[in-house]
C-alpha cells in the first residue's frame, strides 16, 4: 500500500466526526422529544385541569334546557343523571362520531370513516337487523342506516302515504326535543334516491295527514342484502332521546315486522344520543396552534370533539432539500414516530369519576426541523472539514511522496553512478525526511571518499613502490658492472625479470590516473569511428595472433566528434579483456551499430558468461571478477578506463552476456 | 677532465647507486641531498650536468625550484628531471622549467647512461657552431643529430631529448608505421601508452607554434605513428 493510499485512509477516519455528530443529533433529537413529550404533558393536563367537572362542556345532553332554572327541583334519578349515563351507557344509546367533513346524502358509505367498532346493531334475528352509524358535523347528526332486509319493498308509487294499503318498508325516527317531548317522523320511499321524512299530524278535526318535515334529508339504496338510508337530522331538532324503528313488510298492506330502538307501542326513545356539547369543540379550538391536535373523548374512547390544526404546519408539506433528506436518512431510526401524543384524564369535580379523556397530538415536524437544521449545519461543518482533511492529507501524501521518490531517484543514481555527489535533494528541509537525506548525503560522501580513495590508492601505491624499486634497478644494473661470478648470473637475470615484471605491475597501476589525466586535458576532434575501428582491428589482427576478429562496420563514414586516440584507448582495454576471457583461436567480433541518435560500439567473444552482479558494478574500479586467462597483472582497471573514455564521449559503457550464452558483449554506447 | 655531474637526490641508496654508475663511467660525480646543500655548491662551482630530484626531503617541489635557479645561472647546462612522479603535470611544469628531459626513476642505468651521453654529445656540438653535425633532411625537416636539434622550415622547434628521438625514429623512415615500443626504445625510455601520446601531441604542438599547418606526424590507430612528408 502506497504511502498515499494510507494516508487518504487515515484521512477518512475523519469521517468518524460527521458520524458522531449524527450520533449526537440522534440523541439531541430524543432529549428534545422528551422535552416536547413534558410539555406536551402540561399542556393536555392543563386542557384536562380546565375541563374537570365540565360535562357540560363535554357532553351536550348536560346542557340544561334553555328553561333550566326549575330543572333541579325535578328530582332526577342516579340513572337518569346525563354524566352518569355516559359512564354507563344503555344498549340503546348511539354515540355519533365526531365526523371531519359533512357526508353528501347520496345513500352510499364511500365518504363515511370506515371504523367498524362504531357500528351499532339492532334487530329480532339474523334475518332482520339494522346496523347503525351515526356522526356529528357542525350541528348536524348524520345518520348511516344498513338494513338487512330479504325482500326490500318501496311504497307503492300512490298519492296517499297514510294509506295502509301502499304502505312498503318503512323506517321511523323518534327522538326527544330539548323539552322532552317525543316526536315521530316516518321515511318512505317509491324508489331508490332522496328521501323525505314526513310526520303524522291529526288535524282539528280529526284527520291526519303527513306533512314533510323539511329540516330532515336523506337518501334510500338499495344494497345486495337490502337496503341503505342516509340522513341528515339538525341537532337543535334533538334532546336527549333518539331511536330508529324498522317497519320490514314483505308486501305490501300486510302487518310489519318491527325492530330497532323505539318502543314498539308508543314509539317512544329507548336509547339517548351520546353527543358532545357543541360548544366544546369551540372550546377546544382556543387551544389550537399549529402542529397540535386536540381531541376529547369519551372514557370508552369514542371521540366526542376534536380540533385538528395538525397539517397547518408550514413547510410540512413541502419537501426538505435533497441534503436534508440525505442527512436524514442516516439519522432517523426506522419507525420512529413522528408524532407526539399525550393522554390525560377528565375528572368529574369529585377528582374520581373519568367523565372524558382528552388526547393532545403534536407533529413532530417542529423539533425535526429543528434537528434537521442544527443537523445540516453539524454535517456540512464537519464533512467539509473531512474533505479538507482528506485533501490536505492526500496533499501531503502526494508532496512527501514526491520528496520521497525524489530522495530514491537521488540515491539510486548515486549508488550507481558512483561519482562525486555534488548536490543531494532534501538536504535543506528541516524535518526527519531532511535528516535521513542529510546522512544519506553523508554517507554518500563517506563512500565516495572511500571509493576515491581506492581509486587514486593504484597510483599512489604506484608512486611509493617506484622508489625503492629504483633502488633495486639501478644496484642490480651496477651489480652488472662488477664482477660477478657467472654461477651467480642466473640470479642477477632472475632478479632482473623480478623487478621488470614489478615495473610493468606499477605502470598498469598508475593507468586510470594517467587515463584520467589524459582525458582531462584531451581535445574534442573531428573523426571518422568507421576508419578509425578499422585501422584498429587491422592492428589486433597482428598483435594478437591467437585470436580471429571480424569487423563488422557500416560501409559509410561516421563522423563523431571526440578524441580519437581514447577512442582506441578504449577499443584496446576492450579487446584486451575479450583476449582475456576467450579460449585460443577464439574469434572476437567488433561491431558498430549505428542508429540515427547513437552509435554503439559492441566487442564479442566467446567464453565463460558474466557473473551476476549488479550491472554497472563491472565498469567500477577495481573490480575484478574474472580470472584471466594469462599472467598480465589485472586491477580491474580495463573497464573502468572503458567507463571514463565512453562517458567524456557522453556515452555509457554495459555488458551482457550473449542470448545463447556461449559468450559476452561488451557495447559502449556514444550519442552522435 | 672530467665532466662533473650534480646529483640532487634525498634517497641515499638511488644517489649512490647512480653515483657508482656515473664514475664507473668517467664521469667526476657531486652528490647532494637538498636544495640548499645544492644551490650553495652551484655557487661555488657550476658542474657540467645536473641530474634533479622533483621532491627533496622537506620540499614537495623543492626540484623545480632548483632547476629554476640553475637555469637562471646558466643557459647551457643540461638539467634531467629523474623523479618517481610521473604525472603529465609535473613532466610539463619540469620542461616548461627549462629541463632537456623529464625521466621517471624506473629507468635502468645504461638507459640513462646513453640520454647523458647525449646530452654531453649536444653540448659539445652547440659549443662547435661552424662544424655541422650530421645532418638528416625531410622535406621541411631538418634534423641534426649530432647537436640533436629540429629545425622547421630553417626555425628551430625546440625539443627535449625524448621529444627529439621520437621525432627522429619516426622521420628516418617516412610513411612506416613505428609502434609505441619502437619509439619507446628509440627513445630509450619506458613508458606506457599513454605517456607515448602526450609526447607526440606535445611533438605536434612546438612544430605547430612554428607551423600552423604542421601535419606530419599522423596516427594509425591501434599501431603507432608515422611520418608523412
Amino acid at each position: 500500500m502506497s504511502l498515499r493510499l494510507k494516508l487518504l485512509l487515515l484521512g477518512l477516519a475523519t469521517l468518524i466526526l460527521p458520524w458522531g455528530g449524527c450520533q449526537y443529533a440522534r440523541e439531541m433529537e430524543s432529549a428534545l422529544r422528551e422535552g416536547e413529550q413534558s410539555s406536551l404533558q402540561a399542556v393536555s393536563q392543563t386542557i384536562a385541569a380546565s375541563l374537570q367537572g365540565r360535562t357540560d362542556l363535554l357532553y351536550r345532553e348536560a346542557l340544561a334546557p334553555p328553561d333550566a332554572p326549575e330543572a333541579p327541583a325535578v328530582p332526577v334519578p342516579p340513572g337518569a343523571d346525563p354524566v352518569r349515563a355516559f359512564l354507563n351507557p344503555g344498549p340503546y344509546d348511539l354515540k355519533p362520531l365526531a365526523l371531519t367533513a359533512a357526508p353528501l346524502l347520496d345513500g352510499y358509505p364511500d365518504d363515511w370513516p370506515h371504523d367498524p367498532s362504531a357500528w351499532a346493531y339492532f334487530g329480532k334475528d339474523d334475518l332482520h337487523r339494522f346496523g347503525i352509524l351515526t356522526g356529528v358535523y357542525e350541528r348536524m347528526l348524520y345518520v348511516l342506516l344498513e338494513v338487512r332486509d330479504e325482500h326490500p319493498l318501496f311504497d307503492a308509487a300512490g298519492t296517499n302515504t297514510l294509506d295502509p294499503a301502499t304502505f312498503g318498508d318503512r323506517v321511523w325516527l323518534g327522538f326527544e326535543d330539548s323539552g322532552g317531548e317525543q316526536h315521530q317522523v316516518f321515511l318512505a320511499a317509491t324508489g331508490p334516491g332522496s328521501v323525505t321524512a314526513r310526520r303524522i299530524e291529526t288535524g282539528e278535526y280529526g284527520q291526519q295527514n303527513a306533512p314533510i318535515e323539511p329540516r330532515i334529508h336523506g337518501a334510500w339504496q338499495l344494497t345486495g342484502h337490502g337496503y341503505r338510508i342516509e340522513l341528515r337530522v339538525p341537532m337543535s331538532m334533538l334532546g336527549n332521546g333518539f331511536g330508529v324503528l324498522v317497519d320490514d313488510r314483505d308486501a305490501r298492506g300486510v302487518d310489519p315486522v318491527s325492530y330497532g330502538t323505539l318502543g314498539s307501542d308508543d314509539l317512544h326513545t329507548l336509547g339517548r344520543l351520546i353527543v358532545a356539547a357543541p360548544e366544546l369543540a369551540s372550546y377546544l379550538t382556543q387551544f389550537m396552534q399549529p402542529g397540535l391536535k386536540l381531541a376529547v373523548t369519551t372514557p370508552s374512547g369514542r371521540v366526542l370533539a376534536r380540533a385538528d390544526a395538525l397539517a397547518q404546519v408550514s413547510g410540512l408539506g413541502s419537501d426538505p432539500p435533497i441534503l436534508a433528506r440525505l442527512y436524514r436518512r442516516f439519522v432517523d431510526r426506522p419507525g420512529a414516530q413522528p408524532l407526539l401524543e399525550s393522554p390525560a384524564p377528565i375528572y368529574d369535580r369529585d377528582h374520581r369519576t373519568l367523565i372524558g379523556r382528552l388526547e393532545v397530538t403534536q407533529t413532530a415536524t417542529g423539533w425535526i426541523r429543528l434537528r434537521d437544521h442544527a443537523l445540516m449545519r453539524m454535517l456540512n461543518f464537519t464533512l467539509s472539514t473531512s474533505a479538507v482533511a482528506v485533501t490536505a492529507m492526500f496533499a501531503f501524501a502526494a508532496w512527501l511522496a514526491v520528496r520521497l521518490s525524489r530522495l530514491r531517484r537521488a540515491s539510486e543514481s548515486a549508488l550507481t553512478r558512483s561519482g562525486l555527489v555534488t548536490s543531494f535533494p532534501e538536504t535543506d528541509s528541516r524535518d526527519e525526511l531532511g535528516d535521513v537525506a542529510r546522512s544519506f548525503s553523508t554517507l554518500l560522501q563517506r563512500l565516495n571518499e572511500y571509493t576515491s580513495y581506492l581509486r587514486t590508492l593504484a597510483g599512489k601505491l604506484a608512486h611509493e613502490i617506484r622508489t625503492p624499486l629504483t633502488i633495486v634497478r639501478s644496484s642490480l644494473d651496477n651489480l652488472e658492472s662488477e664482477q660477478v661470478p657467472a654461477s651467480a648470473r642466473a640470479y642477477l637475470t632472475r632478479a632482473r625479470q623480478g623487478s621488470e615484471r614489478l615495473s610493468a605491475i606499477l605502470i598498469a597501476m598508475g593507468a586510470a590516473t594517467r587515463v584520467e589525466e589524459a582525458i582531462g586535458s584531451a581535445e574534442r576532434v573531428g573523426f571518422d569511428l568507421v576508419a578509425v575501428l578499422e585501422s584498429a582491428v587491422a592492428a589486433y589482427r597482428g598483435a594478437f595472433p591467437g585470436r580471429g576478429f571480424r569487423a563488422e562496420l557500416p560501409p559509410g563514414p561516421l563522423d563523431l566528434s571526440g578524441a580519437p586516440d581514447l577512442i582506441v584507448q578504449m577499443l584496446d582495454k576492450l579487446i584486451d579483456n575479450a583476449v582475456d576471457f576467450s579460449p585460443p583461436g577464439a574469434l572476437i567480433t567488433v561491431r558498430l551499430r549505428v542508429d540515427p541518435q547513437v552509435a554503439a560500439i559492441e566487442v564479442e567473444n566467446p567464453g565463460p558468461p558474466l557473473p551476476e552482479l549488479l550491472p554497472g558494478r563491472l565498469f567500477e574500479s577495481l573490480w575484478q571478477s574474472r580470472t584471466g586467462t594469462d599472467s598480465q597483472p589485472h586491477f580491474g582497471l580495463g573497464l573502468y578506463i572503458v567507463r571514463l573514455i565512453a562517458e567524456f564521449h557522453g556515452g555509457e559503457a554495459s555488458a551482457a552476456n550473449l542470448a545463447d550464452g556461449s559468450g559476452v558483449r561488451v557495447s559502449v554506447r556514444i550519442p552522435r | 677532465m672530467k665532466r662533473l655531474i650534480a646529483i640532487v637526490e634525498d634517497e641515499p641508496a638511488i644517489r649512490d647507486n647512480y653515483a657508482a654508475a656515473f664514475t664507473r663511467e668517467g664521469y667526476a660525480v657531486r652528490t647532494y641531498s637538498n636544495r640548499a646543500q645544492a644551490i650553495s655548491a652551484f655557487a661555488a662551482r657550476l658542474p657540467d650536468l645536473a641530474i634533479i630530484d622533483i621532491s627533496l626531503e622537506e620540499e614537495p617541489e623543492g626540484g623545480f625550484e632548483l632547476c629554476r635557479r640553475l637555469r637562471a645561472l646558466s643557459a647551457e647546462l643540461p638539467i634531467i628531471f629523474l623523479t618517481a612522479r610521473d604525472s603529465e603535470l609535473d613532466a610539463v611544469s619540469g620542461l616548461r622549467l627549462g629541463a632537456d628531459d623529464f625521466l621517471t626513476k624506473d629507468l635502468s642505468l645504461p638507459h640513462l647512461l646513453a640520454r647523458v651521453n647525449a646530452l654531453f654529445r649536444r653540448v659539445d656540438a652547440l659549443r662547435r657552431p661552424e662544424t655541422p653535425g650530421e645532418i638528416m633532411r625531410r622535406g621541411p625537416l631538418t634534423l641534426d643529430t649530432e647537436r640533436m636539434q629540429a629545425q622547421w622550415d630553417a626555425r628551430v622547434v625546440l625539443l627535449s631529448l625524448t621529444e627529439f628521438w621520437i621525432v627522429h625514429a619516426l622521420a628516418r623512415h617516412p610513411g612506416h608505421v613505428r609502434n609505441r615500443q619502437q619509439l619507446m626504445d628509440a627513445a630509450n625510455v619506458v613508458l606506457d601508452d599513454n605517456t607515448i601520446t602526450s609526447h607526440v601531441k606535445r611533438i605536434r604542438r612546438k612544430f605547430q607554434s612554428v607551423d600552423p599547418k604542421f601535419d606530419a606526424v599522423q596516427t594509425v590507430y591501434g599501431m603507432g605513428y608515422r611520418w608523412v612528408e
